[in-house]
């Protein structure tokens, strides 16, 4: 065996075994902390809004903001405009919520985009951080949003805060979320992505406007992200500016990075681990037998750890933990029969 | 009747004048050579034809129409085409998904349509898939759709560009030195293999090349580039004997 499918092999261990934990994860923490498996998918729909100007090569951090917009359009009108309407409060409002967030934020976007999308790489980054800046300081200051307190109980629609049962509304947006981006890119609009990421130039002078498939990707991904702000204001029954700030666009970074940024699989699992990661090292922590140093370590030094497992995994999996790579069959890889297919292509001239 | 018109073009990069006031027109139909030695400016004159950058001066006509200052993507709507010298495949996708990429002008599905399924994306697909195929199949690539670009043979690369450049359906096709990078034995099938496509597709054709065997026995008419400048047009035989082409090449 060559050397190239040792390593598709060692990924594909490691890929199960990442799959493998998130299920364990999720079951232990249903049980004990609900409010972890919910986080869990909506961290993973915020993975997929980065993803989305991932898919045109455009590295955006601005997905907090929009998940900002989102949990302030959902606590505004759930005290303010949706009042009456008895308790629990009803679901079909909270999806009426997510529209008006996914428009509002779809319009910020395009407006910001199209001027922010002529810069490239990390001064694109630089520019979204921004756009999360202004956005924070803004909530903080603005009357609406209820300044520096924010806004504070956000109606529940489910008898309990932070209920388990949020997942009856996180996991069908996860899905859908997941299903909308994998028919996206077997689509016309998918492939004109693919091809701006992989060399936008070629992309243009195949009459593909790159400015409006940009624009395009980076709205998908802020409405998403306004989508997961909506249910999150809700889920967390209080919004205020330290929700959706530059620590989150780190964090979601970590979500894609970690999962891998070549399918739309890698970010949600990688969501999925990470955020799992810092009640899994609380509960290491509960262990008995372990030092004490180690225990406060693991309580307070949550966030070192996770910084750690970010730039290992960066250094051990470039790609992330899922490649498009472990998806393809065998028979691609090179066989000797394979081999001796490829020779006799070459032999062959067919101009 | 001029099809496609350089009128003038020029480019300046600082001080450097790549392409000096440049004038031909390519007729309807033809197959147009542009030689030159190194660094003559061929390929940025291409560049300049297909709106990848600006000209500093002159004008681009085509049909009539003066296109001098459209974007790329605008210029490839018009029915203009082309492959790249320095291959510019999409490296990490499929063959197929290359050719299918340039159909991109000939379907219209938007996001709802693509993601649902809604008409007319279940049908575009179809074609789309069906036109990339045959377009593989045409250079000779059809066993090996599903294999990376970028795994491909530089000649291999070269047949792929040309596929997917016919994917857009174009009137006018340049090619920028297309047998570089292909054995005698495949230069020598290239030849029939443009005029085939000339004739199939309806084609006009423009193209670089170094090759003078090549050029000399493909092309209706020769525009001879040196250091920016036309120094000779025109028909093949008539380009050869020109004595400023003998001495751009030769030297003095």
């Amino acid at each position: 065996m060559n050397q190239s499918s040792t390593n598709t092999n060692l990924a594909r261990a490691f890929t199960i075994g990442a799959i493998l934990a998130v299920v364990l994860l999720i079951v232990r923490y249903s049980q004990v902390r609900g409010s972890v498996v919910v986080l869990m998918a909506i961290n993973a729909v915020l993975a997929l809004s980065l993803y989305l100007p991932l898919m045109t090569g455009q590295l955006s951090l601005a997905s907090p903001g929009f998940y900002a917009i989102g949990g302030y359009i959902a606590a505004i009108f759930s005290t303010k405009v949706f009042t009456n309407v008895g308790t629990p409060f009803p679901i079909p409002l909270i999806i009426v919520e997510m529209a008006i967030s996914a428009a509002v934020c779809g319009f910020v976007a395009v407006l910001v985009g199209i001027p922010a999308l002529r810069l490239r790489g990390i001064y694109l980054a630089l520019a979204t951080i921004a756009l999360v800046e202004i956005l924070r300081v803004a909530a903080l200051n603005l009357e609406i949003t209820g300044g520096a307190v924010g806004i504070f109980g956000i109606p529940q629609p489910f008898a309990t805060i932070a209920s388990l049962e949020y997942l009856y509304i996180a996991v069908p947006l996860l899905l859908f979320s997941m299903f909308f981006v994998a028919r996206l890119e077997q689509s016309r609009v998918g492939r004109a992505f693919a091809a701006l990421r992989e060399d936008e130039l070629a992309a243009n002078a195949m009459g593909i406007n790159p400015t409006y498939f940009k624009v395009l990707s980076f709205a998908l991904g802020a409405m998403l992200a306004g989508v997961a702000g909506a249910l999150a204001g809700h889920f967390l029954n209080t919004w205020n500016a330290r929700q959706g700030t530059f620590d989150a666009s780190i964090l979601i970074l970590a979500y894609v990075l970690v999962g891998g940024s070549r399918t739309f699989i890698g970010p949600v699992l990688g969501a999925a681990l990470l955020s799992a990661l810092p009640e899994l090292l609380r509960d290491l922590g509960d262990i008995s037998g372990i030092p004490a140093w180690l225990v406060s370590f693991f309580k307070d030094g949550r966030l070192i750890i996770f910084g750690m497992l970010i730039a290992a995994g960066a250094y051990f999996f470039p790609y992330g933990l899922i490649t498009p790579e472990i998806f393809r069959r065998r028979k691609r890889e090179l066989t000797p029969r394979a081999l001796n297919k490829a020779a006799v292509q070459e032999g062959k001239s067919h101009l | 009747m001029n099809l496609l018109e350089s009128q003038g073009l020029t480019r300046r990069f600082g001080g450097l004048v790549a392409v000096d006031v440049v004038s031909f027109g390519v007729q309807e139909g033809e197959i147009f050579g542009l030689i030159g030695p190194n660094g003559a400016g061929k390929t940025t004159l291409f560049n300049l034809m297909t709106g990848l950058i600006p000209p500093s001066a002159g004008r681009l006509i085509y049909k009539g129409e003066d296109i001098t200052n459209r974007r790329p993507y605008q210029i490839a709507q018009l029915g203009i085409a082309r492959t790249f010298q320095n291959i510019r495949l999409f490296g990490t996708l499929s063959a197929l998904e290359n050719v299918m990429i340039a159909r991109h002008l000939h379907t219209k599905a938007g996001v709802l349509q693509g993601v649902f399924g809604l008409s007319p994306a279940p049908q575009e697909e179809k074609i789309t898939y069906q036109r990339a195929t045959e377009l593989l199949d045409l250079v000779g690539l059809a066993d090996r759709a599903e294999q990376k670009a970028r795994n491909f043979s530089y000649g291999d690369q070269r047949r792929l560009e040309i596929a997917r450049a016919l994917a857009l359906e174009p009137k006018v096709l340049l090619l920028d030195e297309p047998a570089a990078g292909m054995n005698q034995n495949e230069k020598h099938n290239l030849s029939d293999f443009i005029r085939r496509l000339r004739a199939q597709f309806n084609l006009t054709i423009v193209l670089i090349e170094h090759y003078v065997p090549l050029v000399m026995g493909l092309c209706d008419r020769i525009a001879v580039l040196n250091f920016g400048k036309l120094i000779a047009l025109g028909a093949p035989e008539a380009v050869q004997n020109d004595p400023a082409v003998i001495e751009a090449y030769l030297g003095d």
